[in-house]
C-alpha cells in the first residue's frame, strides 16, 4: 500500500537559479521551480482556469499567474488572497545531482 | 468555441474555486445560465470572463480583481450578502437566492464601521 | 441610472421602472465611451462606491443595486 513511488523528473543542473520548467510526469502537469538553492515541484494548473503556473513571474516563494495575476505561495502551493485553495505541492528529493517527485495516485 | 461547450467547462472550473470557500452556484438555473453566457461573450470580447455586473476600468491591476469567480478578492463584502454581487454564487445554505439583498461596497463599509456584520 | 448590458439585475431594475411607468434614463456603462466611462467611474467613487451596478440615482441620493424597496421609498419621498 504504502510503497513509494519516486520518478525521476530532471538533472538539477537542467535548473538554473530562478528557472521555472514545465514537466508532465504520469500524465500530471508539473512546475518545477528553482529559488537560489532550493526546488520547488507544484502542479502546473493554476486552481483558477488552469494556466500554467510555469509561465508565471516568480518574486520571492510568490509565482504570479501568467493569465489572471493569482499569486501562489510555491512552499505551500496556498492562493496568498484565500489560503483555502492551494495548487498541489509534491514531495522532491534530489540524490546525485538528479531530481525525484514522490507521485501518489492524485487527480491529474 | 461552442458557447454552451465553453459554459459548461467555466462551470466546472469555478465549481472548484468556489467550493472550498463556502459557496456554490445559485439555485437560481435561470441567472446562472444568463451570467455564465454574458462570461463567454464577454470572454470573447476581452479575453477573461469578468464579472458581467461590474465595470472594467482598462487598469489590469484593478480588472483582475472582477475575473469570475471574484469572492476571494471582496470576500467579507459578498459574505455579508450571502452571495457574490452578481449572484451567480450564493453561500452554500443559501435555498431561496431571492430573498437576498444587495448591499452596496459603502453600506457594507457602513455597517463595517458600526460594527453590525 | 447607470447600468450595465451584461447584467441581470440591471434590466431587472430597467423593467421594475418601465412597469411602473416611471421616467428615466439610462446609460451603459460597457458600451459608453472611455470618457463617458470615466465621468460615471468618478461618480462611483464620489459615493463611496466601487464600479458595481446597477447604480440608481434618485433625487440626490443614490441607490446601488437591485433594491425595490428602496427605489420606491425614494421615489414616494
Ligand atoms: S488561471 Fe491562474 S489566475 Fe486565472
Amino acid at each position: 500500500m504504502s510503497e513509494e513511488n519516486w520518478v525521476y523528473a530532471l538533472e538539477v543542473a537542467e535548473l538554473a537559479d530562478g528557472e521555472k520548467k514545465a514537466l508532465v510526469i504520469d500524465g500530471q502537469r508539473i512546475a518545477l521551480i528553482r529559488k537560489t538553492n532550493e526546488i520547488f515541484a507544484i502542479s502546473n494548473k493554476c486552481v483558477h482556469m488552469e494556466c500554467p503556473l510555469s509561465k508565471g513571474e516568480l518574486e520571492g516563494y510568490i509565482i504570479k499567474c501568467p493569465c489572471h495575476d493569482w499569486r501562489f505561495d510555491i512552499r505551500s502551493g496556498e492562493f496568498l488572497d484565500a489560503r483555502e485553495l492551494k495548487v498541489l505541492v509534491y514531495e522532491l528529493k534530489v540524490s546525485d545531482g538528479k531530481v525525484y517527485l514522490k507521485m501518489e495516485g492524485e487527480n491529474q | 468555441m461552442d458557447t454552451e461547450k465553453r459554459k459548461q467547462r467555466l462551470r466546472e472550473m469555478f465549481q472548484r474555486v468556489v467550493d472550498p470557500l463556502g459557496y456554490k452556484f445559485s439555485p437560481d438555473e435561470e441567472i446562472v445560465d444568463f451570467l455564465l453566457e454574458q462570461e463567454v461573450i464577454i470572454e470573447k470580447e476581452h479575453g477573461h470572463p469578468f464579472c458581467p455586473c461590474q465595470g472594467l476600468t482598462g487598469e489590469r491591476e484593478i480588472d483582475m480583481k472582477i475575473v469570475c469567480p471574484c469572492i476571494p478578492f471582496h470576500r467579507a463584502h459578498f459574505d455579508a450578502m450571502k452571495r457574490c454581487w452578481c449572484g451567480l454564487y450564493v453561500h452554500k445554505e443559501v435555498d431561496d437566492p431571492d430573498s437576498l439583498v444587495q448591499i452596496s461596497r459603502s453600506e457594507f463599509e457602513q455597517m463595517q464601521k458600526e460594527g453590525r456584520i | 441610472m447607470y447600468t450595465l448590458s451584461t447584467c441581470p439585475w440591471c434590466k431587472k431594475t430597467k423593467s421594475f421602472f418601465a412597469e411602473k411607468n416611471i421616467p428615466f434614463e439610462f446609460i451603459d456603462y460597457d458600451k459608453a465611451s472611455k470618457e463617458e466611462q470615466q465621468k460615471i467611474r468618478e461618480v462611483c467613487s464620489a459615493h463611496g462606491e466601487g464600479i458595481a451596478f446597477p447604480f440608481v440615482i434618485i433625487g440626490d441620493d443614490v441607490v446601488v443595486g437591485y433594491n425595490p424597496q428602496k427605489y420606491m421609498k425614494l421615489l414616494e419621498s
